[in-house]
């Protein structure tokens, strides 16, 4: 295997939390996983300020965003991350249970990466997380300033 | 029109002395007659009368001569000495006096004729502009608005017909013997002198005034009023032309208040419209994550508990995982259905032949190694949404499928049955199971099925979402049908007109 990038997930529900790292820990992806649980504290992670203060300065090599998120959700994070020059170049993915046109379009106007709808299907969900991770993560060439592990 | 005398014509040249020549002759031959039977001295009259004869008839020089004829027959015949144009001393007198007397005749004869014939010119002239202006009065008459005509002091001198229609008073009732204020109790939109003294100053005044009817009821009228001067240039007479536009005023109140209720009306249903596009977002999202989650849970049960699971357990878990995959499926269908409702449509032209491709190509992929006999016949060109039309065609290409699953081999027959200027027909025919015709008006119904699940799976959405669709191209949408023996569905497309729905 080659380099496996850092997997920023932005979900606020619990189960699509577990359900998400069980899809990817049965494909080895799970390692470097950070799980924020509402915008701000995605704002948070990536600007390393409140209880990521510490953390080392660099990027993720994807981010899984859902869109309903409490406090900012996800449409004003991408928003943020897509404005801000040294965050727009961090691939983002929505992952989220509207199939609603008007989100799809708003994702896609502030330059969003991806767009998946969460399949109610498991193993068709189990799939798509492992598509992303392995894409994004592994097979995709990271921007620099992503960190990457060997 | 009354019989009358009219201008006599001039006679022409030849008549003029014709006549010159016949009645001197004439007065000769009576003459000499009366003289015959010893009637004296009446020859002197006898000529003078056809002298005046002709100069009335003709013209002066038939007779002059007229006279000079009379004047040589006069001497010839009547005058010493007899038979010689020779005059005698004594006889010379007379002769004289008679060609004076002749003369002045003639020329007081041509005088009154002339004004007699200038009188006659004068009154058919007369005539003519008198017929003229009663025509132009009558036409006054025919107008549908209210014409009338006031003096200065305002006391009504014409009332068309119009104002009869409009007022209720007849012209007799009130020409002449009444003001027009007084009579209609104009109530005016401006001081009255105000309103005068620009009809006095521009010539004309125009507005909307109150009037009040012969029967008391108030009447609105867009009034003009426009001022005669007579040849001194003094004004002399009003003419108003009024148009009721009570009617005319109630409908624009009418159209207006329609209009704010339309108005309000749409607002509430924008509001219900947003209403239920939130209620659909917050079931796409919302409803679908716990069936998810049960889903994935079950499925993470099913893995870990495996091997102490016994076979009923088993069987529990699948019928859960199964019956949370169709509530995924219905979840799907409704907010397809509702979307249809509520998106706009984006017109266009399209074939209808590569749409029916299309989605039989797309039913065939899914109906795998199926052995279905594909016919589409000739489609023609049609303005429609592309989606909506291709989303209807592949449900009921799809439905014909499924429901020929239990025949060894499937017979799917696309044709379009019926083309008009303004209509297009399709219709897709099976050899599928077919239903019940007494069924036929649940088949288009929400949740709809006319089959138990186990024998065709399906939500019961999807013919539904054919009608809306339909309907959204202001079409129908039919079905025909024998138990066992396949079934026909219809359906129509009206032309770029979408339906009220």
């Amino acid at each position: 295997m080659s380099t496996l990038g850092r997997i920023l997930i932005v979900e606020d529900d619990p189960n699509d939390v577990e359900l998400t790292l069980t899809a990817l820990d049965e494909y080895k992806l799970a390692n470097e996983v950070v799980v924020t649980r509402d915008g701000e504290e995605a704002l948070d992670y990536l600007y390393c300020r409140g209880n990521f203060k510490t953390r080392s300065n660099d990027n993720p090599a994807v981010l899984l965003l859902d869109l309903k998120l409490p406090k900012r959700d996800g449409l004003e994070v991408l928003q943020q991350i897509k404005s801000d020059e040294k965050l727009k170049m961090i691939p983002v993915v929505v992952l989220t249970s509207s199939h609603e046109e008007k989100d799809v379009v708003a994702s896609y106007k502030l330059g969003v990466n991806a767009y998946v709808v969460k399949p109610v299907d498991f193993h068709e969900f189990v799939n798509a997380v492992k598509e992303l991770g392995v894409f994004w993560a592994l097979i995709n060439e990271s921007p620099p300033g992503s960190m990457k592990k060997n | 029109m009354q019989k009358r005398l009219q201008t006599p014509k001039p006679l022409s040249a030849i008549q003029s002395y014709g006549l010159a020549v016949l009645s001197v002759s004439v007065a000769l031959g009576g003459a000499l007659v009366l003289e015959h039977y010893d009637f004296r001295g009446v020859e002197f009259p006898i000529f003078l009368f056809a002298i005046a004869i002709t100069v009335w008839y003709a013209h002066m020089q038939a007779a002059v001569l007229a006279i000079v004829l009379g004047a040589l027959a006069f001497n010839y015949f009547f005058t010493e000495p007899l038979h010689t144009l020779y005059v005698t001393r004594s006889e010379l007198p007379y002769y004289f006096i008679f060609v004076l007397f002749a003369s002045l005749l003639t020329w007081f004869t041509a005088v009154r004729r002339r004004v007699e014939l200038e009188l006659l010119r004068a009154r058919d002239e007369l005539e003519r502009e008198v017929a003229e202006r009663t025509q132009q009065a009558s036409l006054l008459d025919l107008s549908h608005d209210s014409i009338s005509v006031r003096g200065m002091d305002d006391v009504i001198t014409f009332w068309n017909r119009g104002a009869e229609e409009l007022y209720g008073w007849k012209g007799g009732e009130v020409v002449g013997k009444i003001t027009t204020h007084h009579l209609l109790q104009t109530v005016f939109p401006a001081p009255l002198e105000d309103i005068n003294a620009e009809l006095l100053s521009t010539g004309r005044w125009e507005g909307e005034i109150e009037h009040t009817k012969a029967d008391g009821s108030r009447v609105t009228v867009t009034s003009r009023w426009s001022l005669r001067r007579d040849e001194q240039g003094e004004a002399a007479a009003i003419l108003e032309t009024n148009n009721d536009t009570t009617e005319r005023n109630r409908r624009e109140h009418e159209i207006r208040t329609l209009n704010q209720q339309l108005g309000k009306r749409t607002t509430e249903l924008e509001t219900i419209n947003k209403e239920l596009e939130a209620f659909a977002y917050s079931v796409s999202h919302d409803l679908r994550a716990p069936l998810r989650h049960m889903v994935g849970f079950t499925e993470l049960l099913k893995k870990h508990a495996a091997s102490l699971l016994d076979d009923k357990s088993q069987r529990y878990v699948t019928i859960i995982l199964e019956s949370a995959s169709r509530m995924g499926n219905l979840i799907d269908d409704l907010l397809a259905f509702s979307r249809i409702g509520r998106a706009e449509t984006h017109m266009t032209m399209l074939s209808l032949q590569h749409l029916v491709q299309e989605a039989v190509a797309e039913v065939g992929q899914d109906a795998g190694g199926r052995n279905i006999v594909w016919r589409v016949g000739k489609l023609p060109d049609w303005h429609g949404d592309r989606s909506m039309l291709r989303l209807a065609l592949v449900n009921l290409i799809s439905n014909a499928a499924k429901f020929t699953q239990t025949r060894p081999q499937a017979e799917i027959e696309i044709a379009c049955m019926d083309q008009k200027q303004d209509q297009v027909v399709v219709s897709i025919r099976d050899n599928g199971v077919g239903f019940d015709m007494k069924y036929a008006n649940k088949l288009f119904g929400v949740f709809q099925r006319l089959h138990r699940p186990e024998e065709f799976e399906g939500t019961g959405i999807g013919l539904a979402t054919v009608q809306r669709i339909v309907h959204r191209h202001g079409g129908r949408v039919w079905a025909e049908s024998l138990v066992d023996k396949g079934a026909t569905f219809f359906f129509s497309l009206s032309k770029s007109r979408e339906s009220d729905l």
